[in-house]
């Protein structure tokens, strides 16, 4: 059903936006043949009950759809699969920080597939939230901060119209820590 | 990100924002739950903004939500224009980009592919 790891930070960034989160950032560093895949929100964030329960998707689903959805038990199972880890800390109104470590030489791990062309669209289409992608590996550290970049701009909201520069933007930082794109 | 690019956000959402009139006439929300992604909404949400910013559709606005519990019809994607709301199943990217051109620009709903219309009251 998920067929890339894009896939998987699409739906934790969902998550992000149903939880009302107005700050998202999302990290990804490869170091040392590990993948560490972050997503850390400022949202409405969970008790420690509901926390045990979203790796269930059927609780999930039925009663927490709008605030979890099924994009962390996709996840965790994906994780496990591959021998990774995942931590999920959060605490209620105190934001959610998803951290896995994927090996990245695992056999049977999904391809990246094209980050640019998911996190990008979703950018441009989430008013009110605001962005930050850090890339990590090859010794750099790449960031892209919409906040930073909409006042250095002088405008108030990136349009349809950034799609193209920004997701040559990411796609190039990828290629520049290692992360190439379909890889 | 090279000057030229940052140059060309720039004034670009400078037009955009100083075209703007008024309130936005149209607006085009995608179905981003995870049946949504897993059945390509990713796509669909890159081809919506590509044809609104090809055609400098200035009043048209694209968002994205979560589930919207028709996960046999996803992608979903929903036209909202005043009190009425649009919905559309199994988007692709074609259908998507006709979406653009024959319901928003033109004004003629794709009756074959609409799954719900709904009214707004109040």
């Amino acid at each position: 059903m998920v067929e890339d790891l894009s896939m998987h930070i699409a739906d934790l960034l969902e998550n992000s936006f149903r939880a009302g989160a107005k700050h998202v950032e999302l990290r990804l560093s490869l170091l040392r043949g590990t993948l560490r895949l972050e997503v850390n929100d400022d949202g409405s964030g969970m008790d420690g009950d509901l926390l045990r329960k979203a790796a269930d998707p059927f609780f999930t689903t039925k009663r927490h759809g709008k605030r979890i959805g099924l994009g962390l038990p996709l996840f965790l199972q994906t994780v496990e699969e591959l021998g990774g880890t995942l931590e999920v800390s959060t605490r209620p109104g105190g934001g959610t920080r998803v951290r896995a470590e994927i090996p990245w030489h695992h056999p049977d791990r999904p391809p990246l597939g094209d980050l640019a062309e998911t996190v990008v669209p979703i950018i441009l289409t989430s008013p009110g939230v605001e962005f930050r992608i850090v890339l990590e590996g090859n010794g750099e550290r790449i960031e892209l901060d919409t906040e930073r970049l909409k006042e250095e701009l002088g405008i108030s909201c990136l349009t349809p119209e950034a799609m193209g520069p920004l997701m040559r933007m990411v796609r190039e930082a990828m290629d520049r820590v290692g992360l190439k794109e379909g890889a | 990100m090279r000057p030229e690019e940052l140059k060309e956000i720039r004034e670009k959402a400078k037009a955009r924002l100083g075209l703007r009139s008024g309130d936005v006439r149209v607006r085009i929300v995608v179905g981003m739950g995870t049946s949504g992604i897993a059945a390509g909404a990713r796509e669909v949400l890159k081809a919506l903004l590509e044809e609104v910013s090809r055609r400098n559709l200035t009043d048209v606005a694209v968002t994205q939500t979560g589930e919207r519990g028709l996960a046999a019809k996803e992608p979903v994607v929903e036209v909202h224009e005043g009190d009425r709301i649009t919905v559309y199943g199994e988007v692709d990217e074609a259908l998507a980009r006709r979406i653009v051109v024959e319901h928003v620009v033109n004004g003629h709903p794709i009756q074959d592919r609409i799954i719900e219309v709904r009214e707004v009251v109040g």
